[in-house]
């Protein structure tokens, strides 16, 4: 078999590995914590009827024995059935959390861009011009954001351009009441509430980014290839394009991969600070009402989209750099 | 100069009593390199001014937690202040906070808590569970990585499948989830076991790297051949060579955890902030007390500020010993 395709293999066979672990986690994280299972997978409101109780212990089988309940659960996770959410009722909670997921997506989408594209830029110019008053300074004031806790910067930013300044709204995706259509207005409306959670999430992570971008290109710029460009009588500024700054940017490929877990729990944070109605603000609802099924559906989905993304940036990698290993 | 010969003649004294006290001659000669060996790493992290910068910083907090109610006491004579003020002391009406004055230099909360005071006994438990956490993980991370390393085969297969888990899934998700199944109400120790429990993979790799490139040298090698066991393999070759790594990746994971207990508890996952107070946990009592709309900043200000030079401090002092341990970092 060819090297590569038996490295993908491997990475795709670990992946499954892991996507196994993660479901039985999730089951052994609801049912299996000390205390009654029922009192995590039944909503523990007296103001609920107990036949509508009883009607969940039977439906999930939360006396049966536990293999029986765990081929049950198996069910529900090919069939993305988690149950129904205990606060809304009659919504599955799997609905519920792919419902949110757009904004989330939004969010973290644009973010993740910008902060690659900054970072990367930042790091370039920091190697480029080692030493220079740019490195320092961009480093210290990257390194100071990366210092603040993400909702803490959320809430500066509310209180400095929603408050004192108010030029943007302090939380929501729309204008309370409003439903998106693709209208110019509307499209405004949604920027606009996008804005400050996008550079609160975005500032954060600058510094990941640049400082593995200024090492990188640091250490691509004493190979002897770019020593025999320059001495080809290349132009500089042609040499970091074209030689360094491709090379470069190898690690980053990883990097993206590692920075997504990173990426969701600054999401969850920016959410929550400005109601941003995505899976975080979703997520971080159903543990203040103790809604089990939402929540069990929310650390479903998101590992399985992290999963993927890194056996993704995994397989990238196998055909970028051929010198990547097996283990 | 100086220096030098000051040190030379401290090692001169040591090495006479460490004899007075009869030890034998090889002991003696062990603990002096101990000795010179620490005494190089603080030569070397002294000249590097980042490290040094983080080292104060953390001091002065250091220097916080640990006198907080001395701290306290001199403010109020310089303050000319009544009392002390204590974190759960109410010295102010209950419902709405009270501008900085000559009285509360920073003010008081909703709760007619003083916010200075609040926050300078606030730095004990957050250290505190920055740095316990820090000890659950890494010892959670050092015996995953040196087992797995060290056995190989199909038992390192299953262990670093688990790890990967614990290091795929984002740690927030992880650590929301954990905290609201785990049983009893939000404490400081759940908040540190929590933090512990999900922050302990990426060392469980490095160590398991390093363990995997020790193992082949040639030293343990000899070791085995002359009827060395897997203990004393570990104790006295894999573990001296493993500990600087860990102890630089754990200062940096004394910062995340500091980070982690924040986010907890503004989440409302975090200790009671009526019982115990944090900075993680007066953040969380401001958006509640809606700090914001109330224009009370300095409330959200000044913990959120502690954080990040806290924060700052361990990844300076962790980013200097991360240059001294591995020289290939240093400037060529």
């Amino acid at each position: 078999m060819k090297r590569s395709t038996k490295l993908i293999a491997r990475k795709v066979l670990n992946s499954f590995i892991t996507l196994m672990l993660v479901v039985m986690l999730n089951f052994v994280l609801f049912r299996m914590m000390p205390g009654n299972p029922i009192n995590t997978m039944v909503p523990n409101d007296p103001k609920i009827p107990q036949e509508y109780k009883e009607q969940l212990i039977e439906k999930y089988g939360l006396l049966d024995p536990l293999p029986e309940q765990f081929v049950k659960y198996l069910k529900g996770v090919l069939t993305l059935d988690f149950g129904d959410s205990f606060i809304y009722r009659n919504t599955p909670a799997t609905d519920l959390i792919v419902n949110n997921l757009r904004w989330t997506l939004l969010l973290t989408g644009t973010s993740s861009v910008l902060m690659i594209v900054i970072g990367m830029m930042i790091g370039v110019i920091s190697a480029w011009k080692r030493g220079s008053w740019f490195d320092t300074g961009s480093l210290a004031f990257s390194l100071f954001f990366y210092a603040m806790p993400t909702f803490w910067f959320a809430m500066m930013l509310i209180v400095l351009f929603a408050i004192e300044l108010p030029w943007f709204p302090s939380g929501g995706a729309l204008t309370i009441g409003a439903d998106f259509s693709y209208t110019l207005d509307s499209i405004a409306d949604m920027l606009k509430h996008l804005f400050l959670p996008m550079v609160s999430l975005t500032v954060g992570s600058i510094a990941a980014f640049s400082i593995i971008m200024r090492g990188s290109l640091i250490d691509v710029m004493t190979e002897e290839y770019i020593t025999t460009a320059r001495a080809k009588g290349l132009k500089e500024s042609h040499v970091l394009r074209h030689h360094a700054v491709p090379n470069a940017m190898l690690p980053m490929v990883a990097l993206i991969a590692i920075d997504m877990a990173f990426v969701v729990g600054g999401a969850f944070q920016t959410e929550v600070v400005f109601n941003y109605p995505g899976i975080g603000w979703a997520t971080v609802e159903a543990t203040y009402q103790l809604d089990f099924p939402v929540l069990q559906a929310a650390f479903f989905l998101i590992a399985v989209v992290v999963i993927f993304a890194n056996l993704a940036a995994d397989v990238l990698m196998v055909y970028l750099d051929p010198r990547v290993k097996l283990g | 100069m100086d220096h030098k010969d000051s040190s030379k003649d401290n090692m001169g004294r040591l090495a006479g009593v460490l004899r007075a006290m009869r030890l034998s001659e090889p002991t003696v000669e062990k603990v002096l390199l101990h000795r010179k060996k620490t005494g190089q790493i603080w030569h070397i992290f002294r000249s590097n001014w980042v490290g040094m910068l983080g080292l104060a910083i953390l001091m002065v907090f250091v220097v916080m937690a640990v006198f907080a109610g001395l701290l306290m006491y001199i403010f109020s004579i310089i303050g000319g202040w009544e009392d002390a003020y204590g974190p759960f002391d109410e010295v102010a009406p209950v419902g709405a906070g009270i501008e900085p004055s000559s009285e509360h230099w920073l003010g008081t909360d909703i709760r007619g808590f003083d916010i200075l005071a609040r926050v300078v006994y606030g730095t004990r438990v957050s250290l505190e569970v920055g740095l316990v956490a820090t000890v659950v993980s890494m010892g959670l991370g050092s015996a995953v990585g040196l087992l797995s390393g060290f056995w190989g085969g199909w038992k390192d297969e299953v262990l670093m499948r688990i790890t990967d888990v614990f290091l795929v899934i984002p740690w927030l998700v992880l650590m929301i989830v954990l905290a609201t199944v785990l049983p009893g109400g939000p404490s400081v120790t759940k908040v540190v076991l929590v933090i512990g429990v999900t922050g302990w993979s990426s060392t469980a790799r490095i160590v398991r790297a390093q363990v995997l490139s020790i193992k082949e040298r040639a030293f343990v090698e000899r070791a085995r051949a002359i009827g060395a066991g897997d203990y004393y393999i570990v104790r006295k070759h894999v573990f001296p060579n493993v500990f600087p790594l860990v102890f630089a990746n754990s200062i940096l994971t004394v910062a995340l955890s500091i980070l982690s207990e924040s986010t907890l508890s503004f989440i409302k996952l975090g200790p009671d902030p009526t019982q115990v107070v944090t900075w993680g946990n007066m953040l969380q009592d401001a958006v509640d007390g809606y700090a914001i709309i109330n224009e009370l900043y300095l409330w959200i200000v000044v913990p959120g500020l502690c954080i990040v030079f806290v924060v700052l401090g361990f990844t300076f002092i962790g980013y200097a010993l991360d240059e001294i341990f591995n020289p290939k970092l240093r400037k060529r």
